[in-house]
């Protein structure tokens, strides 16, 4: 006993340096530079043949107020927000199955949650689109059980770039609000009860506004990389409709325009922070449940 | 003990110094050449073959983007690398801003011997050797195409093909083809055909169920008709069988795409002499042979393509019959923003 308390008070004798330095040193670096950098660049002119020209305009400002790129942020917004919704309403009821499991069964059900994203991502996508595919395992099934008589066309619609994006996201939705849901202490529910309302109400009145910092987190996690994201909709969508993430990619890649992909990237920051600074109107960001 | 111990280390570093002067006239003898290209697009074999014959190291660097190629270029590469691959679109620019070193094509013999003058034209002939092509033609599947027969880019946006068509993309690979269907300069940098063109590319994209991995799409049965690279149809002929069912469309009039991927020399390159060589070597029509087996593309190597496999000669992907019907991607210049807008509109639909 002599010994563990030995051991801590040493670890509180750390200079604050040593333990928040090489954190700070990284995230300056690697963060707070490149970040700086890209709201540099969002400033300058684009040369003929790509690559930038360090002369101050803003043109790159005044080219996203032309109303296309506002339709391409509204499409952007709406399919994060399908897809956040779609994350809570099949992630929360979820999250509250595996919270009431005795812990060793939650921890594996939780594993199980996570057991996809063990391999990369692309593999995950292309894994889909042979799953999918005209002549895939999907539509030999439906077309053998005489369900359809033609092969459907999966690839290529909405329809699976937004079970995509749902697929990708649920975990991140589950795990802030299992671990809200996990704290609730089941003597408020009795109590509730007890004091005569029903189960619906006990939830409408208990549950939800107790787990609210989870979902509140689990919207903050599925919604923000729903909106920048583009290798899902890339490959599942075929590269016909385009969100923000693949408007910023395509402004660094083929059009090689790199201060417009700047500018485009400051808006998509801004809207990040506007979240945020709505979230911590509701809650603390201490509160913020990630596990 | 530590005096000693730094001591020693002057000595080594002045040792080192020493040795380095001394190396140079070593140096001076080309041992190694810098090359940067496509990834998976020259034979190792060949590589090999250059590096006995010449005692020399080749280094192999790969690009993932045609941009990459221009943006070294323009950054001055002639210390990093010896030669560059890029495309004919690029060549005027790259010319007239002085980023090239001049050829001085005397030392390529097997160059001048054997490559066909069409593709090597006068304009880049002193500043770069083409290497291999490639062809962007239309391909269908004649047993699930809705259409019996496409011969012209318009009937691309035929409503028939709606939800059939597999699309290469990027805006100077799209818009020639909508420019050439209008009947204008499929390198126009006229912003009004540019405009009309887009409107033409809006009625091909509602036909368009993808842009990229047309070959695998094609192969899958997720599309009937694909607008694509040789190389791409190649592989999905093969993928398909002896008996597959996809024609080249029969094109009668409209002329098709031919990129050229080519070899050029940063300004200030450090082994010219064992460029020069290789540049040569490549051009040899036994080598070039041998190189089109592992990688059958289109090639502007006359004698090459005499000395290939029949295999090779009958490929059915280059089975047809307006290989000279074609037009070149041209440097737009100050057009290309232009481009770039009204592709970025398309895709935004």
């Amino acid at each position: 006993m002599n010994r563990s308390s030995g051991t801590k008070k040493k670890k509180n004798r750390l200079p604050v340096l040593a333990q928040a330095g090489p954190v700070s040193v990284w995230m300056i670096l690697f963060v707070t530079l490149p970040l700086l950098f890209i709201i540099y660049v969002s400033f300058m002119t684009r040369g003929t043949f790509g690559g930038i020209e360090y002369t101050f305009s803003t043109e790159s400002y005044r080219t996203i107020l032309d109303p296309m790129y506002f339709s391409v942020i509204l499409k952007s917004l709406k399919v994060a927000a399908v897809t956040t919704i779609l994350c809570l309403l099949f992630g929360y009821p979820l999250a509250y199955f595996i919270a009431r499991k005795p812990p060793e069964t939650a921890s594996k059900l939780i594993m199980l949650l996570m057991i996809p994203f063990w391999t990369n991502g692309m593999m995950r996508l292309n894994a889909w689109m042979l799953f999918f595919q005209v002549n895939g395992p999907v539509n030999y099934v439906l077309t053998h059980l005489g369900i359809v008589e033609k092969p459907v066309m999966f690839l290529y619609t909405d329809w699976l770039v937004n079970i995509g994006l749902f697929t990708n996201m649920l975990p991140f939705a589950v795990l802030p609000m299992y671990s809200s849901i996990e704290k609730l202490q089941k003597s408020l529910l009795e109590a509730s009860s007890d004091l005569g309302a029903d189960p619906v109400r006990t939830f409408l009145k208990v549950t939800l506004p107790l787990t609210f910092p989870g979902i509140f987190s689990a919207i903050i996690l599925t919604f923000i990389p729903a909106l920048g994201t583009y290798t899902v909709t890339d490959m599942l969508g075929g590269g016909k409709v385009l969100y923000i993430g693949n408007i910023i990619k395509n402004q660094f890649g083929t059009i090689r325009n790199w201060p417009l992909g700047a500018a485009l990237s400051v808006l998509l920051l801004v809207i990040t922070a506007l979240l945020i600074f709505i979230y911590s109107r509701f809650a603390g960001i201490e509160d913020m449940e990630v596990v | 003990m530590k005096k000693a111990m730094a001591k020693g280390l002057a000595l080594l570093m002045g040792l080192s110094v020493l040795a380095g002067a001394a190396s140079l006239p070593v140096y001076a003898e080309e041992t190694e050449l810098n090359i940067y290209m496509w990834g998976d697009y020259i034979s190792d074999d060949l590589i090999a073959g250059f590096e006995e014959a010449n005692g020399c190291k080749v280094n192999l660097s790969f690009m993932s983007d045609n941009a990459d190629a221009i943006n070294k270029l323009t950054a001055g590469a002639g210390s990093d690398y010896d030669l560059i691959m890029t495309c004919d679109a690029y060549m005027e620019s790259l010319i007239n801003g002085g980023y090239l070193e001049e050829l001085d094509t005397s030392k390529v013999p097997n160059a001048e011997a054997n490559l066909n003058k069409a593709y090597w034209t006068d304009d880049i002939h002193n500043y770069c050797v083409p290497y291999l092509m490639n062809y962007i033609y239309v391909v269908y599947n004649t047993e699930t195409c809705p259409l019996d027969e496409i011969t012209c880019y318009n009937d691309l946006i035929k409503p028939e093909l709606a939800g059939q068509i597999g699309s290469v993309d990027g805006a100077r690979n799209l818009f020639p083809i909508a420019l050439v269907a209008l009947g204008y300069d499929p390198n126009s940098t006229n912003e009004d055909e540019i405009a009309e063109a887009y409107e033409w590319l809006t009625k091909y994209n509602e036909n368009v169920v993808a842009y990229g991995s047309t070959e695998q799409n094609m192969v899958s049965g997720a599309i009937s008709v694909m607008f694509t690279y040789d190389g791409n149809t190649a592989w999905a002929m093969d993928q398909m069988g002896e008996d597959n069912p996809l024609v080249i469309a029969p094109f009668t009039e409209d002329p098709v795409q031919l990129g050229i991927d080519l070899y050029v020399m940063p300004k200030g390159a450090q082994h010219q002499e064992l460029a020069y060589k290789f540049l040569d070597y490549i051009c040899d029509a036994e080598v070039m042979a041998a190189n089109l087996v592992e990688f059958p593309y289109s090639c502007p190597n006359d004698a090459a393509i005499e000395a290939a496999s029949d295999e090779y000669k009958n490929g059915p992907a280059f089975d047809f019959d307006y290989k000279t019907n074609i037009f070149f991607q041209e440097d737009v210049g100050d057009a290309l923003p232009v481009y770039d807008q009204y592709y970025q509109m398309l895709k935004v639909g």
